[in-house]
């Protein structure tokens, strides 16, 4: 039978391969790049959000408050002022100069010259003024003011209104941009910035219905009691107090609309003790007096809490339900509903809801974000306008909106928060901290995989470890092996690369269908046809029933797989509830699948030829979206889908249906490596590896040097780390190529040896080829950017950049002015090391003639040097204007960082390193062709780490570099290792890569087999020459005169506690009062022995005194620490302390001279 | 070996001659399939003095034994067998072709103009691993304190450019170009009056003197790339080379590589025919096995052929085989490769490794003495 099927299939629809799913992979990262959800979400936020912002504010109303003019009878009994906005207008991204002149902004110039890469934006502004007169005729007077500038709004690079959208890769390179940057991110005063996306549970409701577990003992009958919490209502209220309240007063009229059932005895069981505890209360208006005298006023009168009882249950309770009048039907469906699933869950018929489950987490992207923070700041623009013209009004003034309208509420505000990362505004409460980063630019997978990150706002100090937990339906979602350790293990998130999400829609078009296909509504029913239909939630609210629910989800996801409807729609049925969840929401994760349908994919063979022969590159993605082969299901839906791994499941499903795991497919997994994420993408193998090892490449990944834009030249990024000679990796996954880890890759193809061979590389240490460092192995360049600005000293004064002159400057440094040129910057060529100034800047003291003495100084450093530890070339200087028009410098500067020994280097599999010796090509073992390795890592670092991955990549390293081919090492694919040995073996080898070595110390056979061969090693950015440190002397703390902290600062190294207690345990004593005392702050003092104070002492003279006490002769020389002289001040002034304190120094000291 | 002899009953071996396994233990690294054993030398003279036999190594035996024959000789390459030497000797001889035999290489680069992308570090270091024409025998060493001169210093000149508008520029090797009158650049110096001096004092043209008129000192290779040029953008250096060795910087080492190994030996412990043969040899991915046929009958018996090509795979005592096939390394036979980068041709590499050796060893005896 299944041959007969083969026969007549033509080639045309023949199945597609594992291999054609590439094809569709490609074409969806050529569509939308690897930032779309960053880009998706600003856009809609630009395009939708905010003119929806601007139109939900109300209009601004003003009335004067009346004064008193006499004399003068006003000629309207009142006027009224009224401003609305209208229309709004978003620009290109635009720049101000100082002098006056606009032009547009590109991003390049905004990072080299520290500006803000925003947009301005416009609004309509109407103003009316309506007289009323005293025959109640109104006049009303209307002017218009069209786009009146509001504020700057920072634009998303690549977003669509950026300066580079849709530009070639010529244009970009033209316009000095790296063409694999993806942007989705900010440029805020010249740093590039990322909104985090935050992931969190829904918006918490306000409202609560507990049951409780027998309330208490002495309750005896009473049962379990159902009870709500309702927003402003202090104590919780009996549902069935609520139901009255909202005008549902029969017993039956309530129970129906909880449990529609009524032979449901057991569910009934359990209203009972709450309708008994609600028999007092039989009517609306006691009800709802019942809610009022819970609520927040006191001491009114019954009408006022009745009418306050009815705005909250209208306006506060279950607001997404309806806010309106007349809601109360509804609102009675959905509470019913509410307890209805909680007393399922009560009598064991469901389980509780999943709170980690992806299906009920939102997450809040750049766009939702920006739009939160764009409501709050263009609030307070309304609020300001309103005070503003208040007082106009209140003055009798003329009405000015361009001077009500401040522009820089929004422009300061957004900056100030995309800068700061708190979200909200400055000094106030409720402002979320981290919300936007500095772009990582270490790597380009660090940069990408930064823009894909995701952080969970729940307690790091939580001890709960389940939200950290790695949960069922993250999978293809986020990435199982990218997070980092540690605290944030598990809360800091990384997408996973075909994840899609949502960014809202509006939900009427689903209304209207629902409506259209006799969808029945609150009003039509009775409560008794509830349990026989399906229940039809749109967002969460519950709109009405349907009869043939079958029927509606097939026409619903048919024409969702038209794209009639909008493609990220869930629609989740769940049949064992009897409920139809359709979802609109923004934030939702979703993916694509293929669509199965009678075990059979409906994209075919000639469809994936189509799509490689296809013209446009852009188009080819969404074609298959609309043509119905693929379609997004969001975490929910995936629930209620059927989802074949492989495609060759599909096939051994048809042709052996007993053994198929399933019968009813629906959809089929376009590729299961899809569910890495970008770091663990670039991981060969990452199936043979043990889990947590690929996490650790995850992050090292990220600190792995290459290139990481194409245009690093024109960068002046404060740290820079770029290799010399990278290279591709010999051995690749499908997804790199997505990735573009071949054109800007991260590492080098070393030919590794795994030995021991001296034992210069144990615990976790490698022996590295010196002859191959010579000829240019993993050298890098390091670059540090400087910057430095003439900075405004009030009005007229300015710092000046120049070459300080030592005879009329106060504060020069101690470094070399030397390398200056005359316009006080190091020109590009110059060696500098050590503290050498680089960028030279003075400012004038203001000459004060009233103290006399005209000091020789009239000018005072402010200089920068560099590093005291770094040393290097200058390689660019960068002189511009900044956005206020002062004079901005950048200098640059390049060192050469050759490995060493203590540099850290590692591979792909979370096996990291450090150099623990060089040896040169005659020293280090060679094979019988002559190979000697690069690298040299101890056997002893392979078993209890199970780094299999390793180990399968080395010898396809071998085959690939024999071949001249790239191996393929994409997980969850059918290369094996009997494979990858076979060829290797064909190649002249021995299978397993082993090979005999001879010594290159001795000359003789090694009497063990090596594994050798290439593998992919990363150089890390922990390097020696960076950490490095040690002090004999140096510099001191003002305060306490204690040794400085810290390497940059040549800080001392800390004799910390534990350091004490040893020293104590060992009774050193004499040691420990040299560490702590000699060599630290020791400080000599004069002290009278009256008071305890110190005293005045003279030592030139050897005259002594204590002005207090008068006494000259008691006086005593005590060694104090420093520290402990200078007490904070609040101490100071408490003598008496001060006193005791230093009496009790003394016993102290008494008793140690004795 | 496997079935226990007893020591009465063991053959009697004739006086100053090794049993056969001692022979084979003392001649031969043998490689199982885990690893190879008896890689050591037995150095010791007395070491079979129980046995009657001598272990000592003398010069007459030594040179009557020691062999040299080359395989195969090219303009870069040289392969030859060196018999009847102990493995620390040869492997002398492969260290000091590595590491102390000199040659020139570009030491010093003075930057003029470099408006391209490589940076200046990287240029630098790329110039040095050219190799160069110069034959280092001709030049002296230049220390800290000595001026560089035309003994010590070959000057190039590398001064590129592409014009704006026009398309991206390659500059090659070849573009390096030897000054024989040395230096062409001023160095700064502060007082007016001192004649303006260059970085190198030539005493004479370079290429007037004898050695150097024929042959400039070019680089051996004009096709190596150092760095692409875009409109617009230029290079003007220039560069110093001098002498040194390998241990100081690869640059400096005369070999791309030089190596030795032994000299594959393979042993058929058993005849083996048939069916198990045609396996034997297909399992060789290098052909070491052969089948000759036996007698008439069309039996079938595999044969080493070319037990020089045997990679040690050792996919042939796997398993089964182990009992049938000995992979064996003569310990005094070294097939001998050295892989030349210009300079000087192999052959004369190998003559300079072997004079430096000398150099050592007279150095030790005068120190001795």
């Amino acid at each position: 039978m299944a041959d007969d099927y083969a026969m007549m299939e033509t080639d045309e629809d023949d199945e597609i391969t594992q291999e054609d799913a590439w094809a569709v992979i490609s074409a969806y990262f050529e569509e939308k790049g690897l930032v779309r959800q960053q880009l998706d979400s600003f856009d809609e936020f630009i395009q939708n959000t905010m003119q929806e912002i601007v139109d939900e504010s109300a209009d601004i109303e003003i009335r004067p408050e009346s004064q008193h003019n006499p004399g003068r009878q006003s000629d309207f009994v009142e006027t009224i002022y009224k401003i609305s906005f209208g229309q709004i207008y978003l620009s290109r991204p635009m720049m101000t100069e100082s002098d006056g002149e606009t032009a547009t902004l590109f991003p390049k110039a905004a990072r080299l010259r520290n500006l803000t890469y925003s947009a301005p934006l416009y609004v309509d502004v109407t103003k009316r003024i309506i007289k009323k007169g005293h025959d109640c005729e109104e006049v009303a007077e209307t002017q218009d003011f069209a786009k009146v500038f509001i504020g700057k709004v920072p634009i998303m690079l690549r977003s669509s209104y950026c300066t580079l959208y849709q530009n070639s890769e010529k244009d970009l390179t033209e316009l000095g941009e790296c063409p694999y940057d993806q942007g989705g991110y900010f440029i805020i005063n010249g740093t590039e910035v990322r909104s985090m996306a935050e992931n969190q549970n829904r918006p918490a409701s306000s409202m609560f219905v507990r049951m409780l577990s027998r309330t208490s003992a002495k309750g005896g009958s009473s049962g379990q009691y159902i009870r709500a919490t309702l927003p402003y209502i202090r104590a919780d209220i009996p549902i069935i107090i609520i139901f009255r309240a909202l005008g549902f007063v029969a017993d039956k009229d309530i129970l129906e609309h909880i449990c529609y059932d009524f032979s449901d005895t057991q569910m009934m069981e359990l209203l009972r003790p709450s309708l008994e505890e609600a028999f007092v209360i039989q009517n609306q208006q006691v009800a709802l007096d019942y809610i009022g005298k819970r609520g927040a006023t006191v001491g009114v009168t019954r009408e006022k809490r009745i009418k306050y009882a009815k705005e909250i249950l209208q306006k506060e309770m279950l607001p997404h339900v309806g806010v309106g009048e007349y809601c109360e039907t509804k609102k009675a469906y959905y509470f019913g509903y509410i307890i209805h699933r909680l007393l399922l869950c009560a009598i064991g018929r469901r389980p509780e809801d999943d709170r980690d489950h992806y299906g009920n987490k939102r997450l809040d992207l750049a766009g939702p974000l920006l739009g939160g923070l764009f409501r709050m700041l263009f609030r307070k623009l309304t609020r300001d306008v309103r005070s503003y013209v208040q007082k106009c009004v209140d003055n009798g003034k003329d009405v000015n909106l361009q001077f009500a309208i401040k522009a820089k509420t929004i422009t300061s505000g957004l900056k100030y928060s995309l800068a700061t990362g708190n979200w909200g505004q400055a000094n106030q409460a409720g402002t979320r901290a981290g919300v936007s980063q500095v772009l990582n630019r270490l790597t380009y997978a660090s940069t990408l995989s930064h823009l894909r990150r995701l952080n969970s706002p729940i307690g790091r100090e939580g001890k709960l470890a389940k939200p950290r937990q790695l949960h069922n339906s993250h999978w293809g979602m986020m990435c199982p092996a990218e997070t980092p350790e540690g605290q944030a293990c598990g809360l800091v998130k990384n997408l996973a690369l075909m994840v899609y999400i949502t960014v809202g829609s509006a939900a009427h078009p689903i209304l209207e269908f629902l409506e259209e296909w006799s969808t029945e509504n609150f009003e039509e029913i009775s409560p008794a046809v509830i349990p026989q239909s399906t229940k039809i939630f749109v967002n969460g609210c519950w709109v009405g029933i349907h009869r043939n629910p079958d029927l509606l989800v097939k026409t619903l996801r048919q024409l969702r797989r038209q794209i009639d409807v909008n493609t990220e729609v869930g629609v989740i049925r769940d049949i064992r509830l009897k409920e139809l969840r359709l979802y609109t929401d923004y934030g939702r994760c979703s993916r694509p699948l293929f669509i199965v349908e009678k075990q059979r994919l409906l994209i075919k063979k000639k469809d994936i030829r189509a799509l490689q022969q296809r013209e446009t590159p852009e188009e080819g993605w969404h074609d298959l979206v609309s043509k119905g082969f693929i379609e997004y299901i969001d975490t929910e839906e995936e629930e209620t889908t059927m989802i074949s791994m492989t495609i060759n499941d599909l096939v051994n499903a048809r042709q052996n249906p007993e053994e198929a795991y399933s019968e009813t497919y629906t959809h089929c997994e376009i590729h299961p490596s899809l569910i890495l994420g970008v770091c663990a993408s670039i991981i060969p193998f990452p199936d043979h590896n043990q889990s947590p090892r690929n996490t650790y490449q995850s992050a090292m990944g990220k600190q792995a040097m290459g290139i990481y834009v194409t245009n690093y030249q024109l960068r002046m990024d404060t740290l820079a780390y770029v290799l010399y000679y990278p290279q591709k990796p010999l051995v690749t996954t499908r997804a790199m190529e997505h990735l573009h880890f071949r054109q800007l890759p991260a590492g080098i193809n070393a030919i590794v040896a795994i030995a021991c061979y001296s034992g210069y590389n144990q615990e976790d240490s490698v022996i590295m080829n010196q002859s191959s460092i010579d000829r240019g192995f993993f050298r890098s360049l390091f670059f540090r950017s400087y910057r430095d600005e003439e900075k405004k000293m009030g009005t007229l004064v300015k710092e000046d950049f120049g070459r300080p002159n030592r005879e009329n400057t106060m504060g020069m440094r101690h470094g070399s002015y030397e390398k200056l040129d005359d316009d006080g910057l190091a020109p590009p060529g110059t060696r500098v090391s050590g503290e050498d100034v680089i960028i030279g800047k003075t400012s004038p003291i203001p000459q004060d003639d009233a103290q006399g003495q005209a000091s020789r100084y009239t000018r005072r450093d402010h200089s920068t040097s560099l590093r005291h530890s770094e040393s290097g070339m200058v390689d660019q200087v960068l002189l511009t204007t900044n956005a206020d028009g002062l004079r901005f410098v950048k200098v640059r500067m390049r060192s050469v960082r050759i490995p060493q020994i203590g540099d850290k280097f590692s591979s792909r599999h979370g096996q990291k390193g450090t150099v623990g010796m060089t040896y040169t090509q005659e020293d280090m073992p060679w094979t019988v062709e002559g190979i000697t390795p690069d690298i040299i890592v101890n056997p002893h670092a392979i078993p209890s780490r199970m780094t299999i991955g390793q180990l399968i990549e080395c010898i396809m390293g071998k085959v690939a570099a024999h071949m001249g081919k790239e191996g393929d090492a994409t997980p969850f694919t059918d290369v094996t290792v009997d494979n990858i040995s076979k060829a290797l073996h064909k190649c002249g080898y021995q299978m397993r890569g082993f090979e005999t070595m001879y010594n290159g110390h001795t000359g003789r056979k090694l009497t063990a087999m090596i594994f050798l061969g290439p593998t992919y090693y990363q150089r890390l950015k922990h390097m020696v020459d960076d950490k490095i440190h040690s002090r004999g002397r140096g510099p001191v703390q003002i305060l306490t005169r204690q040794p400085a902290e810290g390497r940059s600062r040549d800080g001392g190294l800390r004799f910390g506690e534990m350091e004490r207690d040893c020293m104590i345990a060992h009774g050193a004593a004499h040691f420990l009062k040299e560490r702590l005392f000699d060599q630290s702050d020791a400080y000599r003092v004069h002290v009278c022995e009256k008071c305890g104070l110190i005293a005045i002492a003279n030592l030139k003279k050897n005259s002594f005194e204590c002005r207090g006490c008068k006494n000259k002769t008691d006086i005593v020389q005590v060694h104090i620490p420093y520290a402990c002289r200078a007490r904070p001040p609040p101490l100071r002034t408490q003598t008496s302390i001060y006193e005791a304190s230093i009496q009790k120094l003394f016993a102290v000291t008494q008793i140690v001279c004795t | 070996m496997s079935s226990k002899v007893s020591a009465l009953d063991m053959p009697d071996v004739p006086m100053g001659q090794l049993p056969e396994h001692l022979h084979l233990q003392r001649t031969r690294v043998v490689c199982k399939a885990d690893a190879p054993v008896h890689t050591e030398g037995i150095q010791y003279s007395g070491a079979y003095a129980s046995i009657g036999v001598d272990n000592s190594v003398g010069v007459d035996s030594f040179c009557k034994s020691f062999k040299v024959k080359v395989v195969r000789l090219t303009k870069e390459e040289i392969e030859f067998d060196m018999i009847g030497i102990d493995a620390s000797l040869a492997n002398a001889f492969r260290r000091i072709l590595i590491a102390e035999v000199p040659t020139m290489a570009i030491e010093k680069v003075l930057m003029v103009n470099n408006t391209s992308v490589v940076a200046d570090e990287v240029l630098a270091h790329r110039l040095g691993l050219i190799p160069l024409n110069a034959d280092p025998r001709l030049f002296e060493y230049l220390s800290e304190n000595d001026a560089p001169n035309e003994r010590n210093t070959i000057v190039y000149k590398l001064d590129v450019s592409c014009k704006k508008g026009s398309p991206r520029v390659t500059v090659k090797s070849d573009q390096l170009k030897w000054l024989p009158h040395g230096s062409e650049l001023q160095m700064d110096s502060h007082d007016i009056s001192s004649k303006a001096k260059s970085y190198t004092s030539f005493s004479c043209i370079q290429d007037s003197l004898p050695e150097f008129s024929k042959k400039p000192l070019g680089v051996k290779f004009d096709d190596i790339i150092i760095a692409k040029l875009g409109p617009g953008q230029a290079i003007e250096l220039e560069a110093h080379a001098v002498k040194g060795i390998g241990k100081m910087h690869a640059k400096w080492s005369p070999v791309a590589t030089a190596w030795y190994r032994m000299l594959p030996e393979i042993a058929l412990l058993k005849e083996v025919t048939g069916a198990d043969a045609e396996k034997l040899v297909k399992k060789c991915p290098v052909n070491v096995f052969d089948i000759e046929d036996i007698g008439n009958a069309g039996g079938k018996k595999a044969v080493v052929a070319n037990p020089r090509t045997c990679t040690l795979c050792r996919e042939c005592i796997r398993g089964v085989n182990e009992e049938l096939v000995e992979l064996r390394r003569v310990k005094d036979h070294f097939i001998f490769t050295i892989e030349s980068t210009g300079a000087l041709s192999p052959e004369e590499l190998f003559i300079e490794a072997v004079k430096i050796l000398e150099d050592k060893c007279d150095r030790v005896i005068s120190e001795l003495s």
